[in-house]
């Protein structure tokens, strides 16, 4: 047993290890939330805590993101919620949705309370069969659910695309910082000397 | 290592400001007006270090590098290694500002005990004694670094044994890695350019 935490140990926690920060995106689409945890060289984060809170604080709801480091969750109330993932190892992230970007949810709750329990059970492992949730009651919402379906890689490409990989001229910039203030430093301990 | 904003406990953030703050005060006071532009390249070295991933198996690391800016920097280590980590939660938020003080602690602290522990063996006219200083710089400054992230963590709520078994496991290639190039980068600079390791302290 001990061996095999070992084992397990060693194959997932490098991606953790040796990257310097985590992070988390967010996007809505239709009455869920679906969470992306990435670490800064590209790895998923696997098995990352989720936590989510409202405006005032209050934890809403809690999870593990799945191997590709996604976490979805039906949105529990229109506020600004914070969503933090925690990686362990002292990495931690945090995103907030805005109460603006979330959509109406009081009738989509009542409208089908059981496929939701369902979606919730399979959503965390697979949030793609989002598909199989079409209500063809109302034309908006089947509408509204095909574009989501429809946009879902492309919000997320626009998602990763926010995000700050690091930059060539960001790293010469930060020599040419350490530079220019050891040159202060330089500066007034020569002066001191001279004095 | 680099602990990010929001885990640690505010009596760890204060007590790796501090030590922070006291390290980096000796380092200042004991640069010597000719070290400087040495101290700007080691902190530039720890920048990129840690910015170049090298794909290694399923994962990536990076070098570290603070046993060698220890072994060269004397106690300047702290001032060095400040400057860079600080630069590097500005720019690419790596860290954070309220956890810079325990960063560097945690990494340059141990960079000034491989300093204190095996300078001496890097002066021997000897080029093994020399590779072997520079080796068990780089290898325990790591091995330190991850107690000492361990510690910050598990003071902060995670439990200390294995959070520090995880750290210590997965940086064993590193510590190994990076023992190796500082005991040649200390061979090469005693060829080359003896000066820079001259013991600048009185």
């Amino acid at each position: 047993m001990k061996n095999k935490d070992l084992v397990l140990l060693i194959i997932l926690l490098p991606a953790l290890l040796f990257c310097h920060k985590i992070n988390i995106f967010a996007t809505v689409e239709g009455n869920k939330i679906y969470t992306q945890s990435y670490a800064s060289d590209g790895n998923k984060i696997k098995g990352g805590l989720i936590e989510v809170y409202d405006k005032a604080g209050n934890k809403l709801l809690s999870g593990e993101t799945d191997s590709l480091g996604v976490f979805s969750f039906t949105i529990p109330k229109k506020d600004d919620l914070k969503i933090v993932v925690i990686g362990g190892m002292g990495h931690r992230a945090e995103t907030i949705v805005s109460a603006e970007d979330l959509p109406e949810i009081k009738s989509a709750i009542v409208e089908k309370p059981q496929q939701k329990q369902k979606e919730k059970k399979e959503g965390i492992k697979t949030p793609q069969m989002e598909t199989a949730a079409i209500d063809t009651t109302f034309l908006k919402k089947t509408i509204e659910d095909v574009l989501d379906t429809k946009l879902h890689p492309i919000i997320h490409m626009l998602a990763e695309q926010k995000e700050k990989r690091i930059s060539f001229t960001e790293v010469i910039g930060g020599i040419g910082y350490i530079f220019g203030i050891m040159s202060i430093i330089f500066f007034a301990l020569g002066r001191k000397k001279n004095v | 290592m680099h602990i990010a904003e929001g885990v640690l406990s505010a009596s760890v953030l204060i007590s790796g400001a501090s030590v922070a703050a006291a390290g980096t005060a000796i380092g200042l006071k004991k640069i010597e007006y000719q070290d400087m532009p040495k101290v700007a390249v080691l902190s530039s070295t720890f920048f990129v270090a840690s910015l170049i991933h090298v794909p290694v198996g399923p994962t990536s690391v990076h070098l570290i590098l603070n046993g060698l800016a220890g072994i060269i920097l004397g106690w300047a280590a702290f001032p060095a290694l400040l400057l860079a980590l600080f630069l590097q939660a500005i720019l690419f938020q790596f860290g954070g500002l309220t956890t810079l003080g325990v960063n560097t602690t945690t990494m340059a602290l141990p960079a000034v005990l491989g300093y204190l522990m095996f300078y001496r063996l890097v002066h021997f006219e000897n080029k093994v004694i020399n590779f072997t200083g520079g080796f068990l710089s780089g290898f325990l400054s790591i091995l330190i670094s991850g107690i000492l992230v361990a510690l910050a963590l598990s003071l902060s709520g995670e439990a200390f044994i294995p959070v520090a078994k995880m750290v210590i496991i997965v940086h064993i290639p590193i510590m190994i890695i990076e023992g190796i190039l500082t005991g040649f980068v200390i061979l090469f600079l005693k060829r080359v350019q003896p000066e820079l390791l001259r013991r600048s302290e009185k």
